[in-house]
């Protein structure tokens, strides 16, 4: 039985490896023109790796734009011992992926009404990436931030893309939040920190919503944190890995 | 010795396990010890897509009887099930909830459809 069961399997071709640093790489995956997958901004696909003998799922955001559902780009970290990571660094171009999919609640299709701010760290920029693109493309009149936190400069994924868009759009403002470097002379980490001074104690308004995805505890204690303090359930969206 | 006794909307023939809670995790997907784990370590087929992270809706169940032996859904479980085309208010997704009991004795329906695949089709 398929590991995503009842669920038909898509066939990928590997067409582009391009490696970042900090152990970290995209995967461009080619889909036959007629099966372009349809998605939403956020969701992801669930990869069916022979893993041990098995065929073991590993879910991963899509971060690239539905607008092109024949080319889908995952982006992952080398995790130490982690077994899936390891199959994904191994694979060369031409290789086929299975997957099943796409999965998830954790969406942005349509032009955002309120103020939106998006919160991410290192690889979980991946489903945020298409969710602002797609605000902005979708013609959104609110004002639009992202808190991206990295350990360093160098390894804030789509970096110079992100800067661009923010420099020729006044409706986007772009913050890296650099964790690691002392010197760094913009946000520095915790994000929490930054949510707190930016979104609770510079004002009373209530009325924003916010997009956060990232790994571990991190993600849960800023979704207590806003909603604790005013911020609606629903307005507080988030996927935590 | 707990039991866990699975039917499906589908009209697929229902499947019932036996084991003890206390040896879980069984299979390592979904928290330890939930239906989740405890099915897919036992040969009984549960759809988990996010690999069982609480990021998906697929591995809803509704649970028809034993409901005080799962752990109580917490707040990430309750975000996510809200979404959950046919909700009930014995709505659980399978990653999340655990077995606490060691002589549980639950009954799970597999409903027909995730939300997932209500958004695939209607696109």
């Amino acid at each position: 039985m398929a590991a995503g069961a009842n669920r038909p399997d898509h066939h990928g071709i590997i067409e582009r490896i391009v490696d970042h640093p900090a152990q970290t790489r995209s995967l461009f995956i080619r889909l036959p023109r007629e099966h372009a997958l349809s998605f939403i901004p956020g969701q992801f696909i669930s990869l069916v790796l022979p893993l041990g003998g098995q065929r073991a799922l590993r879910p991963y955001s899509i971060a690239s734009d539905p607008e092109q559902g024949d080319l889908l780009e995952i982006v992952l970290n080398l995790v130490p011992g982690g077994l899936g990571s390891s199959y994904l660094f191994a694979c060369r171009t031409g290789q086929e992926l299975t997957f099943t999919g796409p999965y998830g609640l954790f969406t942005l299709e349509n032009a955002p009404v309120t103020e939106t701010v998006f919160v991410a760290r290192e690889t979980a920029i991946a489903p945020i990436r298409p969710m602002i693109r797609r605000a902005l493309a979708a013609g959104t009149c609110a004002p639009l931030h992202l808190l991206y936190a990295a350990a360093r400069e160098e390894t804030i994924l789509y970096r110079e893309e992100l800067t661009e868009l923010a420099r020729g759009d006044s409706r986007l403002r772009f913050d890296p939040v650099i964790t690691d470097d002392f010197a760094w002379p913009g946000m520095r980490g915790p994000l929490i920190d930054r949510l707190r001074e930016l979104y609770l104690r510079a004002d009373e308004r209530r009325d924003r919503q916010f997009y956060i995805c990232g790994v571990g505890p991190e993600v849960l204690a800023m979704r207590d944190l806003l909603r604790q303090n005013g911020y609606a359930r629903k307005a507080v969206q988030y996927e935590k890995w | 010795m707990a039991r866990v006794r699975v039917i499906y909307e589908t009209g697929e023939a229902e499947k019932t396990i036996e084991f003890s809670p206390s040896q879980a995790p069984f299979q390592h997907d979904g928290e330890p010890g939930s239906l989740l784990d405890v099915l897919l370590g036992h040969g009984v087929h549960l759809d988990h897509a996010c690999g069982g992270n609480c990021a998906c809706t697929t591995c809803h169940v509704i649970v028809k009887a034993g409901g005080n032996c799962l752990s109580e859904a917490e707040e990430r479980e309750e975000d996510m099930l809200d979404r959950a085309p046919g909700l009930t208010p014995t709505s659980r997704l399978g990653c999340q909830a655990v077995i606490e009991d060691e002589n549980a004795d639950i009954v799970v329906l597999i409903p027909r459809f995730t939300i997932n695949q209500q958004v695939a089709e209607s696109r």
